[in-house]
């Protein structure tokens, strides 16, 4: 068969695809897919929740959570439920005009859904001064969140507060979350093991998940570090909390999180601190930036801004 | 190359920007929400790290006599997130910034919307 030479094309298909090239380059391919979307390749940015707008999402693939997730969602959605220093998602400690009183108060009775405290866990709740946003928020310098010397968040409060974006990657026995804040991670075993019964305590205990069906994943998790704290607030737990988490992937690029605190020592009953909580799928090759503690960037901070501003007042 | 979403992108940083005091994480008790100040002068330094990025400005006031503010943002995720970078502002630059002060009337202050540099509006 004779081969067709390029040069044998018609001048004006020539001229035509001259013309029109440019125009049609510099239209917009609209994403088929979230894959689609164009994202730095470095130190990537989540995408806003509109540029999931007009995407139809492929169905979820069955047992897979593998992805980067992000759970800053959409930032005229101010705060993001559940990952910001109002706290827990249906017992955010902030009154509704956002009027913290200055210094803060020893409890959380004047926000709108309080928690139910036992005794000891009021008084445990008393002893943490949260430096935020909320009711009880004291200056930075002043309080004593284990967060703010660099220790690790810790679990659950690696989902309840700072919650941004997450790795979630599977191997044939485990689930691995990777966390962006404080670069923390932790293993969920899917391996079949049960829990341990008297372990040492962990800052982010011990985990085992299984999935419940196609595209719901249950983790059980224990034996948590009792110098931690549930969220931003200075919530309490005890050695005795039990946290459930169910990821429900809704879709291939929607994944819901809902997490139940179980601590009979601080809360009269068990309470849902998120959910359904949105985690949005980001594209493929998304970088993850870091966010660290570093202990010396907070001691130029606190040298800088924290203790000149509970400084006494100028005259 | 991510996508330019001019206008709306500035609507959604001025938003955030303005709605600073519900991110912030450390010594929100520490500063005087109602209040604004317009802090006008020289980039000293521009740190980018965390917990807080901070800027460090020498302004004059009407005496001629210098003021040497430090105001902050957010951590670098959220800034990034917002548009900003390590090279948003540098050394020299000249300033005109809207802050939410510190209660105790010291120069500290927390960025609280508008940005003017080298006297033009600041577009991530």
């Amino acid at each position: 068969m004779p081969t067709r030479s390029i040069w044998t094309v018609s001048p004006m298909a020539l001229i035509l695809t001259a013309v029109l090239l440019p125009i049609l380059g510099a239209q917009t391919v609209p994403p088929k897919s979230v894959d689609d979307i164009k994202i730095d390749k470095w130190n990537s940015v989540p995408l806003h929740g509109t540029a999931y707008a007009g995407l139809k999402s492929a169905p979820a693939p069955r047992h897979d959570l593998s992805g980067i997730w992000d759970a800053t969602g959409d930032p005229t959605n101010i705060p993001p439920p559940g990952i910001q220093p109002t706290g827990a998602f249906e017992h955010r400690a902030v009154l509704p005009d956002n009027n913290s009183p200055p210094g803060g108060e020893p409890d959380e009775r004047n926000i709108p859904n309080p928690l139910p405290y036992t005794p000891l866990g009021e008084a445990t709740l008393e002893a943490h001064k949260p430096t935020g946003l909320g009711v009880r928020s004291v200056p930075a310098v002043l309080g004593n969140d284990p967060v703010d010397i660099c220790d690790p968040p810790g679990f659950p409060r690696m989902d309840l507060s700072e919650f941004r974006t997450i790795e979630i990657t599977q191997t044939g026995d485990q689930v691995i979350v990777l966390n962006q804040f404080y670069r923390t991670w932790r293993t969920i075993w899917t391996d079949g093991r049960e829990l341990p019964k008297d372990p040492e305590p962990r800052f982010n205990g011990y985990s085992v998940g299984k999935w419940v069906d196609d595209y719901t994943f249950v983790v059980q998790t224990v034996g948590m570090n009792e110098k931690t704290w549930i969220d931003n607030q200075g919530r309490p737990h005890s050695s005795e909390l039990k946290v459930e988490e169910r990821f429900h992937r809704v879709d291939h690029d929607h994944l819901e999180l809902t997490v139940t605190i179980d601590d009979p020592k601080m809360y009269t009953k068990p309470w849902l601190a998120l959910h359904n909580f949105p985690l949005k799928l980001q594209p493929r090759g998304f970088d993850i930036r870091e966010l660290y503690c570093s202990p010396s960037d907070f001691a130029e901070y606190n040298k800088e801004i924290g203790d000149p501003s509970i400084a006494p007042p100028v005259k | 190359m991510r996508t330019k979403l001019g206008p709306i992108s500035l609507l959604i940083v001025g938003f955030l920007a303005a709605s600073c005091p519900l991110f912030a994480h450390h010594g929100n008790a520490s500063y005087d929400t109602a209040k604004t100040v317009t802090v006008s002068g020289t980039v000293i330094e521009y740190v980018w790290a965390n917990p807080h990025v901070f800027l460090k400005v020498d302004a004059k006031d009407e005496s001629g006599n210098t003021s040497h503010w430090v105001i902050e943002a957010q951590n670098a995720v959220n800034q990034a997130n917002a548009g900003w970078s390590k090279d948003t502002f540098k050394p020299g630059d000249q300033v005109t910034i809207d802050a939410t002060p510190a209660k105790n009337g010291r120069p500290i202050g927390r960025f609280k919307g508008r940005i003017l540099i080298n006297g033009q509006v600041f577009k991530p």
